[in-house]
């Protein structure tokens, strides 16, 4: 390297290093912060790196993670070797041939690999999981182990071998002497590019894994939905360093094969062999550690089990135990990013899950086109006895009668602002047009939450298709863009916290958790009203354990499960007797939690808008982004 | 003549749809240096490999010591092979290369130990044991390659073309070098080069390949005095080759003019090529000669002086210890003992498969 660079070329450097390291800086500090926002430095902590080893969904996704690596590398680089030493014999047409064949699930996309082998998969019945994720990470590895060992396959000229039978070695004892020795830097290093290919693989992961089984990939995005654990970051950060410590090893591995310093050569062969032996021997160790804590998880199936879909960080982990330890029966549970994805998964198969928990206006979509099952009301006394009256009331809005539905959690959208901040107490959505609050202004970035505080300002309703009406919203929102300092998603808990604006819209239970980390924030449903939502346990159709599902139901109705999940994830429960049981008097009473009945009469569940609703709301949401 | 070693009958092979070799028949006699020689795609180094069990005829059958060993993999035969590149294993020290073949037939350490410090001898390199092949020339290495091969004691040693990495100096050396290695080892060598002055130096026995035929076989001597055809000749050292006529046994015309010959059978009036060798064409004042000629070029080559002769419409090519300035008007002799009559070949197929018929 040349120590006297210029200046210019110096910062032009330093800039590119900027922008690629500056994220994973950003998320190795964040894995340190003591506080739970993104916004606010809360001191240096190792908790996040601690609460990893007590998880132990995680360490079954990153035992699985490993166990898949360390056997797809296995099986990929004694397949890929061999594919590369035959292909070296062939003839040149053949060997081109089948080199670009091979090739193709390299080049491809992802997702095109993900799909077509997810269908083979239903095609030939396999029952997705364990052993096809496995199996298509050994597909898609193999290409990567022939990319490395082809080209130093072809280098090695067969009359070394020859010469090894000529002197009278049997042909494999001639190749184990001659050509393997040559080979083994570049069978190292394709091993390597297969491990961190397959540690680092979602997609093709993602749709071959089936339901109950993740790894660490599936999971960290399946949390993504409630925004991402601190924990995950640290889990990021241990996962960032060792890809980066695997590739700078198969780097060194290939420069040093790459040299051909004379007499060190055999030294270094040495030494090369002595790293690879280091890294495939701890590679091995701590993946016989983690197989044995995954072992139960990933191969055993009996027949009590109750396959749940749930959302994201949407339940205390020890209440799965706790049902597992009570009746006996194997929860395998799968998390959901939206519930988008959770309905093109059970319209796709409907007998993946027996259980899942959609939000209201999805649970409408599930019921009218028939994928769910009624609930035998004799099986839920729980559900029956505890959950509140007025939650059923609203929930005959998209699920008339209470067939199909027992209510989970609960929530409003409302303002949340900073008492210093803000002048006087906020009760309308009119001081989101206040001028005074220009740049300090936060909106959700969703067509209907953004909608629905334009509409209900104005006094319609919520679930409006009428063209004037949007058309008045619309003009709306685009008077207020000047005002607005962002459309943001989960950022106005963080900015908020970190008083980085002074009003902004946001969801009740992410209220809750804000209050506790800044107290001059406040939470209001402005006068005019809002919306309210109902997240609900509902049993797929093709359901294979009915009884299960039901009991799953049930035992989440009672009054200290329920306890358990509201401390958990701080959403509403509207669950009657866990509220009264909430020890926090704050808490118990709190308006933001639990609002009035007065105050809930004014909220609306949303309501599916229709075709027509759809394109209206889609078309007025294009024209106030274009003017933002 | 001793017994025979090697025989191939009827041997064909092809690459790719490609001809290499076509009903080829050779015999190879113990304790000889045999020479296939020609020009490369001739065939020579496929027949070494069919002999070393490294490619199997499409046809045909290999024959070692009265058996046949056509399906018999290299790591049974008994012969050992040289290869061009050395084909070292690079990863082990100098001793270990050539006790590799030792110690899969399972020898005691002390014979091992006792071998290698034999071959290394033999080959000049004592006291290299535990270097490694990298660090040795390009001329050390090949001797380490036909140490590894000689300490098996095979029957036949195959050398495909082993000083072809190799300086002019170091090959020359290399050339005496396995004459002494043959005459001490008293065993078999067959030998392939392109290099005709190679094959000349070091062979008992010649077979001149081209194109998957044999064109001519025969001592050194025989191969260069006495070419069967315009090939041969061509190959084999400088040679003017001049369309003739064969007017009647013992008389032929050459540019016009007849010459008297010694050769005999080649009928009345027929075309035919000579072959006159360069040392072989005399220069000698105007009116003492045949043909009259003048002198358009020479260089001295230090042995001799080269010089091009226009002479009857043909260029002539003359080797002479006598210098004849450039314009000097003289006139050519050849002595008939020093005219080679060859049949002339009426097709491309008929060149190649040489007049053996």
């Amino acid at each position: 390297m040349n120590s006297k660079r210029h200046p210019v070329e110096k910062i032009y450097m330093a800039i590119i290093f900027l922008f690629m390291y500056a994220p994973i800086v950003t998320l190795i500090v964040l894995s340190f912060n003591g506080s739970k926002s993104r916004a606010k430095w809360g001191g240096f902590t190792m908790e996040w790196y601690a609460n990893l080893i007590h998880d132990s969904e995680v360490l079954n996704a990153m035992a699985n993670t490993l166990i898949i690596a360390l056997i797809a590398t296995i099986v990929s680089t004694l397949i890929g070797t061999a594919a590369s030493v035959a292909l070296t014999g062939m003839k040149r047409r053949t060997r081109s041939l089948v080199i670009g064949v091979t090739n193709i699930p390299m080049i491809n996309a992802d997702i095109v690999t993900g799909i077509s082998l997810m269908l083979l998969f239903k095609v030939l019945h396999f029952e997705t999981g364990f052993l096809t994720v496995l199996i298509a990470h050994i597909t898609f590895d193999i290409p990567y182990v022939m990319l490395s060992v082809l080209p130093r396959m072809k280098t090695i000229s067969p009359s070394v071998y020859e010469a090894a039978l000529d002197l009278g070695a049997e042909p494999f004892f001639a190749f184990r002497k001659t050509i393997l020795p040559d080979l083994t830097p570049a069978i190292i290093s394709g091993a390597l590019m297969a491990f961190t290919m397959s540690i680092d693989d979602f997609i093709i992961t993602y749709f071959t894994k089936g339901s109950g089984f993740d790894t660490l990939s599936t999971k960290i995005y399946s949390e993504v939905k409630r925004g991402i654990r601190p924990e995950i970051y640290a889990l990021s950060a241990i996962i960032f360093i060792v890809v980066l410590i695997l590739l700078l090893t198969s780097d060194r591995i290939k420069a040093k094969a790459g040299k051909s310093v004379r007499r060190e050569r055999s030294v270094q062969r040495e030494k090369i062999r002595r790293i690879g032996v280091i890294a495939l021997a701890s590679g091995a160790s701590i993946a016989i550690i983690l197989m044995a804590l995954a072992f139960g998880g990933v191969f055993s199936k009996n027949s009590t089990q109750v396959f749940v879909y749930n959302a994201g960080e949407y339940i205390d982990p020890e209440v799965i135990e706790m049902f597992t330890e009570e009746t006996g029966i194997e929860v395998v549970y799968d998390e959901f990013e939206s519930n988008e994805i959770m309905y093109a998964k059970v319209a796709a198969d409907g007998s993946a899950y027996d259980v899942l928990c959609p939000s209201d206006y999805m649970i409408a979509k599930l019921i009218d086109n028939d994928m769910l099952m009624k609930l035998d009301p004799a099986k839920i006394p729980n559900a029956l006895q505890y959950i509140g009256k007025q939650y059923y009331e609203s929930a005959t809005s998209f699920d008339p009668g209470n067939e199909y539905a027992v209510p989970y959690c609960w929530g409003t959208v409302g303002i949340l602002y900073n008492k210093t901040m803000v002048d006087g107490p906020v009760d309308s959505w009119d001081i989101l047009w206040d001028p005074k609050y220009q740049g300090e202004i936060l909106m959700q970035d969703s067509i209907r939450d953004a909608f629905m505080v334009a509409l209900a300002r104005r006094g319609y309703s919520i679930n409006s298709v009428d063209p004037e009406e949007i058309r008045q919203a619309t003009d709306d929102l685009i008077a207020q863009a000047p005002l607005v300092q962002a459309y943001v998603v989960d950022q106005v808990r963080d900015k908020m916290i970190g008083d980085e604006a002074a009003l902004g819209v946001i969801y009740s239970g992410e209220a809750i958790y804000t209050r506790r980390e800044n107290e001059n924030l406040e939470y209001v449903i402005p006068k005019e009203g809002s919306n309210v939502w109902i997240d609900g346990w509902v049993i797929s159709r093709d359901a294979r354990n009915v009884d299960n599902a039901l009991a799953w139901i049930d035992f989440l109705c009672r009054p200290d499960i329920a306890l358990m999940n509201f401390e958990y994830i701080t959403y509403s429960t509207p669950n009657v007797a866990a509220q009264e049981m909430i020890e926090d008097e704050d808490i118990r009473n709190s308006n933001v939690a639990f609002p009035d009945e007065e105050t809930l009469s004014r909220c609306d569940t949303y309501v599916s808008l229709g075709e027509d609703g759809d394109r209206l709301y889609n078309e007025a949401w294009k024209k106030v982004k274009s003017a933002d | 003549m001793s017994k025979e070693l090697i025989t191939l009958t009827h041997i064909s092979k092809s690459f790719d749809g490609q001809l290499i070799l076509d009903d080829l028949n050779l015999v190879i006699h113990e304790n000889e240096f045999v020479t296939l020689l020609g020009p490369s795609g001739c065939g020579k180094t496929t027949t070494l490999r069919i002999i070393g069990g490294f490619e199997t005829p499409d046809q045909g059958q290999v024959i070692f010591d009265g058996k046949d060993i056509t399906a018999l993999a290299p790591n049974k035969r008994q012969l050992n092979t040289v290869f061009q590149k050395y084909a070292l294993f690079t990863h082990m020290d100098i001793a270990d290369n050539i006790a590799f073949g030792l110690r899969i037939k399972n020898k005691s350490d002390q014979y091992i130990r006792d071998k290698i410090a034999y071959a290394l001898k033999l080959v000049n390199l004592e006291g290299y044991e535990h270097r490694m092949p990298d660090s040795l020339s390009g001329g050390q290495q090949q001797r380490i390659a036909i140490a590894r091969a000689i300490v098996n004691e095979p029957k036949v040693l195959l050398l495909d073309e082993p000083l072809g990495a190799l300086d002019l100096k170091l090959r020359q050396d290399m050339q005496y070098e396995l004459i002494r290695l043959k005459k001490e080892l008293g065993i078999t060598f067959i030998y392939v080069t392109h290099d005709q002055e190679e094959a000349l130096t070091m062979s008992d026995h010649i077979v001149v390949m081209n194109q998957g035929y044999i064109q001519q076989e025969g001592t050194p001597e025989d191969i260069y005095n006495e070419p069967e055809n315009a090939f041969v000749a061509d190959f084999i050292g400088d040679s003017n080759i001049i369309t003739a006529t064969m007017v009647r046994d013992e008389l032929v015309r050459i540019l016009g003019v007849e010459f008297p010959c010694v050769d005999k059978g080649f009928g009345e009036e027929k075309p035919v090529d000579v072959v006159i060798r360069p040392e072989d064409v005399e220069l000698v004042p105007r009116g003492e000669g045949c043909i009259p000629g003048e002198v358009t070029h020479i260089i001295f080559k230090g042995v001799h002086y080269e010089m091009e002769v226009q002479a009857g419409g043909f260029e002539w090519l003359v080797h002479s210890t006598k210098e004849s300035p450039v314009g000097s008007q003289i006139d050519i002799r050849v002595d008939p003992f020093n005219i080679q009559v060859m049949n002339k070949p009426a097709s491309e197929d008929e060149q190649a498969i040489g007049v053996e018929e």
